[in-house]
């Protein structure tokens, strides 16, 4: 049975520590091996988590909820009211989406997502994090100094527009809405998801006009 | 928990590397931890809370400098031993001594594809009702709970305000000690100038997710 003892776990830390190789692809292969042959794991099923993360779960499945929102007002308006279940109509809600929330970039706030005490990312609308989010420095500033974070990824924004931090302490989730840009009138919805980054919707990045990206 | 996972608002650190870089996977190795960790049997009183929590007791040398994935594979392979499935032995000399009994058999590829596409609620059932109301200022209790907790440091001893009120949400706590109790989650706002020293001008706000016994009334 699990211990639930924090001394227990500490010490196993400092054991693996001490006994196993400090190269990490060493310590995976040992890893991996064992469990197989405990049939702890079975390989199939990595191969298909894997498969997933690497090949159809990923940020362009949050680039179409986003280019919907942008295209169909009832589609934003129902977004915005409950995301885990406009997300389930594409079929995208799962892997810590169970409770998404989006909001919305104006001209006058700009939002940006963390998770300072560990990594919560909503997978299965945006894939697997980037290395970025996970790291010490980005859990560490974005609560405290948003926008020095923001203009090291080229964001600049005047005093008196509002950011606001979402630190993911619960099992909720946020995706953030970023601002239809001015310059696409008339576009499709499937032109409209290209323009959508996966950093625009975790917040680092903000203006998403075509002519932007040309200049 | 006060540990050094507890990172929001501490100083020190340089700029943001690899902003660029948009890969889900930077080795073979890295594929291989993400997979076992999902895919691995576990006991049956396993929880994400304890994940966390295990993952936190990590040495924080090691926690500071261990990427990720190399984290969440010493996570796993701690609960492991501590549920008594793998040894450190075994693990040193890769010779299986003994074949466990898991609480959960490991996910085959289909109940994989499954979970990725399953939406989990944390929410419960709860019978009181919120003993605070949106619009209402709210202060971060200061000592906190020990072991696992998601009240983060920076906020506590801080006053905010009630924006939203969700019902009963799983207390991750209780859950990473093995028990099941749900309190009111609320997400709450705490201007950036009450939080930092030095943002005494700024208009900016951190929202931040807490459950009631995380908070006191002002």
């Amino acid at each position: 049975m699990t211990s639930f003892n924090s001394q227990k776990l500490s010490q196993i830390h400092h054991d693996l520590h001490e006994h196993l190789p400090s190269e990490p692809a060493l310590r995976a292969k040992a890893l991996e091996s064992l469990l197989i042959e405990k049939r702890l794991v079975n390989p199939e099923a990595m191969d298909a988590w894997i498969e997933m993360y690497r090949e159809e779960i990923g940020p362009k499945r949050g680039a179409r909820v986003v280019a919907r929102a942008w295209s169909d007002p009832a589609f934003k308006k129902r977004l915005l009211a409950n995301a885990t279940a406009a997300i389930g109509e594409l079929g995208f809600a799962g892997h810590a989406t169970g409770h998404l929330e989006a909001i919305e970039n104006t001209r006058e706030t700009h939002n940006l997502v963390v998770c300072s005490l560990c990594s919560c990312y909503p997978f299965s609308i945006l894939g697997m994090s980037p290395a970025w989010f996970k790291s010490n420095e980005y859990r560490a500033r974005a609560v405290r100094d948003p926008r020095g974070v923001l203009k090291e990824f080229g964001v600049e924004l005047d005093d008196t527009t509002e950011v606001r931090v979402w630190d993911s302490t619960s099992e909720r989730r946020y995706l953030v809405l970023p601002q239809r840009p001015e310059d696409v009138e008339g576009w499709e919805e499937d032109s409209l998801a290209r323009l959508v980054t996966r950093n625009s919707m975790i917040g680092t990045e903000r203006d998403l006009s075509p002519s932007r990206r040309n200049r | 928990m006060g540990g050094v996972h507890d990172l929001g608002g501490q100083e020190g650190y340089g700029p943001i590397q690899n902003r660029g870089d948009a890969q889900a996977f930077h080795a073979e190795w890295e594929t291989r931890a993400f997979g076992m960790a999902q895919a691995s049997a576990g006991d049956s009183d396993w929880s994400i809370d304890w994940f966390r929590h295990c993952r936190e007791l990590i040495a924080p040398a090691d926690y500071l400098t261990r990427s990720y994935f190399d984290q969440w594979m010493l996570t796993l392979a701690a609960q492991l031993i501590d549920s008594g499935y793998i040894t450190l032995a075994e693990l040193k000399s890769g010779v299986p001594a003994f074949m466990p009994k898991p609480g959960y058999p490991p996910a085959t590829a289909e109940e994989a594809r499954a979970f990725v596409k399953s939406v989990r609620s944390y929410a419960a059932e709860i019978g009181s009702s919120p003993l605070f109301a949106p619009g209402e200022i709210v202060r971060g209790k200061v000592s906190g709970s020990s072991g696992h907790t998601r009240l983060p440091g920076y906020v506590r001893g801080r006053k905010g305000t009630v924006v939203a009120c969700h019902g009963g949400h799983l207390l991750p706590d209780a859950s990473a000690r093995g028990e099941q109790k749900a309190e009111h989650l609320y997400t709450v706002r705490f201007a950036a100038s009450e939080l930092w020293p030095e943002a005494v001008d700024r208009v900016d706000h951190v929202f931040v997710d807490l459950w009631q016994s995380y908070l006191e009334g002002v």
